[in-house]
């Protein structure tokens, strides 16, 4: 159970600037559920995202997983990166264990969840291989990995598929869908798209930007599980609703924020 | 890129897709090697004859033809001065080289890490990298004298230069997200060390040690031909002296061809250690 009370970030530029990248952010998420987290680019889900995993602070709020604060990164939680932050010195098996390695497992025992894990995401063959020699989308199922090889509790995935192309990523959907079926790990899913928000999620969370809040939370009424046929699915009425809907809120909000500006800049002159 | 698209569209749903590039399995050894010798080789006849002819028809004393060189070289190598030379100079270089890395090397990493650091420094570091070091030998001379230790210090100079600076690019260069990486996994900062900063930083370092490596051969004859004629730069003002065009031009070319096999060997280093890495300055004409 992770739980967001509160919770407020601003940065603030060298020349004194100031975003609001959090604003009194509440959000609850429950065991076991999948929450994907949509907005538009800058609206600070990355942002969210970070402070639940432990690597930055916050102003205000806090944060609570299974009652407890978070002030840190921890065991219980796995990020798995947008850019994939994989290193390009090390071999698939090294980047799958390197969680396990910081955690002073040995060597052959690291190795063989790493294995494990190499044929959970389909990359068996490859544990050899560099991150340069490998695509995009295999280079991400090395980050999914290695995420899942130090057993977290949830996974904090930050635009996970964002740097992959169309048809990877539909495949990575699927397997991640698959996966979490199997572990009924927490997932935390940010996205700006709205297909992968529904495809993916139990619930979507809408943000809005600066101040980045959560606008509304949509839950998605659609059949677990879903791996099995994604095709359908999307062909479903209730998917093509909430996709229609979620379109729609975001346009409203992009429309709001303009406005907001152009009057912002219209009072100043 | 247009075999991926088909090979994906053919492989069904539960395919991996394709890496974008397999390395050349075959390619090893003498493969490698194989076009840009040849080329160099061709390059290198053309050189030869040219200068041949050009010894020839309008040498006259001190510009001896590339055949009178070779013999003369032949003639130097046998000659125990040569090597008591090559020994005297090397001692300045091996030492001026080995202080220059082991300070270098942490030096230019720390500097690359710790930004407030760098701004004490970087004004040393720039004058370095633009003064003509040449100028700084009779200060040298004066405060050190003519032995070991002032010939030590200026390869030592030299070479410092571009280790620092390529460390430094280095460990910048280093793609945040690694770091940020390492710390979600509970990474502790000399774990962050160790596992992230070292490793990423190793090609720039490996590449700032390969070209301190030619700047430090660039001192060592330097010193002795402005400062101290000594050993090989002794050599050289000698046979120059004596109108020994032969000899002379054979002194140059032994030290161009150390310098040469000094530089493919660090090359060779930079590759075997760094194997994943694309650097930017050594060449690597056969991918």
């Amino acid at each position: 159970m992770i739980e967001l009370r509160g919770l407020s970030k601003t940065f603030v530029g060298r020349d004194g600037s100031t975003v609001e990248a959090l604003k009194g952010v509440d959000l609850d998420v429950a065991d076991g559920e999948f929450l994907t987290i949509l907005g538009p680019s800058g609206c600070g889900k990355t942002t969210l995202l970070k402070t639940v995993a432990g690597l930055i602070s916050w102003d205000s709020g806090e944060i609570l997983i299974n009652g407890s604060p978070v002030t840190g990164p921890g065991p219980d939680r796995a990020v798995v990166f947008q850019a994939f932050a994989l290193m390009p010195w090390a071999t698939v098996v090294e980047n799958v264990a390197f969680g396990l390695q910081l955690r002073g497992v040995k060597k052959s025992e690291r190795e063989e969840r790493a294995r494990k894990l190499i044929h959970t995401v389909g990359l068996e063959g490859f544990e050899k291989k560099r991150p340069g020699e490998l695509s995009g989308g295999m280079q991400q199922r090395v980050g999914l990995a290695r995420a899942l090889a130090v057993d977290p509790q949830i996974l904090l995935m930050d635009e996970p598929f964002g740097a992959v192309d169309e048809q990877t990523r539909r495949l990575l959907q699927e397997e991640l869908l698959s996966i979490w079926e199997k572990t009924k790990l927490t997932v935390v899913f940010i996205t700006h798209s709205m297909e992968e928000a529904v495809l993916l999620g139990d619930r979507v969370a809408l943000m809005s930007a600066r101040p980045g809040q959560i606008a509304e939370i949509v839950p998605v009424p659609l059949e677990r599980p879903r791996s099995s046929d994604v095709h359908a699915l999307e062909r479903s009425k209730d998917y093509v609703e909430i996709t229609a809907y979620l379109w729609d809120r975001l346009r409203d909000m992009h429309e709001e924020h303009r406005r907001e500006t152009e009057a912002a800049a219209g009072g100043v002159a | 890129m247009a075999e991926r698209v088909i090979g994906q569209s053919t492989e069904g749903a539960d395919a991996v897709e394709t890496p974008p590039h397999q390395p050349p399995r075959g390619a090893t050894g003498w493969r490698r090697l194989d076009v840009p010798i040849t080329y160099q080789l061709l390059t290198f006849v053309l050189f030869a004859l040219a200068w041949q002819l050009y010894g020839t028809h309008r040498g006259g004393l001190l510009v001896p033809t590339f055949t009178e060189t070779v013999v003369s070289l032949v003639d130097l190598l046998g000659r125990g001065e040569f090597w008591e030379s090559m020994y005297i100079s090397n001692q300045a270089l091996v030492i001026g080289f080995v202080i220059a890395v082991s300070v270098g090397v942490p030096l230019g990493v720390l500097l690359g890490r710790f930004r407030t650091f760098e701004r004490f420094t970087d004004v040393y570091l720039n004058i370095l990298l633009v003064t003509p070091m040449a100028a700084i030998i009779p200060l040298l001379i004066m405060s050190v004298g003519f032995g070991l230790a002032s010939r030590v210090i200026l390869v030592t100079i030299f070479a410092i230069v571009l280790v620092i600076v390529s460390c430094r690019a280095g460990v910048r260069q280093i793609d945040p997200s690694l770091i940020e990486m390492a710390r979600s996994y509970g990474a502790s900062e000399a774990q962050v060390w160790r596992r992230i900063l070292i490793p990423a930083a190793m090609p720039a370092i490996m590449t700032g040690i390969r070209l301190g490596l030619g700047r430090a051969v660039t001192g060592m004859v330097l010193v002795e031909l402005l400062m101290v004629s000594l050993a090989l730069g002794g050599l050289i003002l000698e046979f120059r002296g004596m109108f020994q065009g032969g000899l002379l031009y054979a002194t140059i070319v032994a030290i161009l061809a150390e310098a040469l096999i000094l530089i493919n060997i660090a090359r060779w280093i930079e590759r075997r250690a760094t194997p994943w890495a694309q650097s930017a300055t050594s060449t690597r004409s056969f991918q």
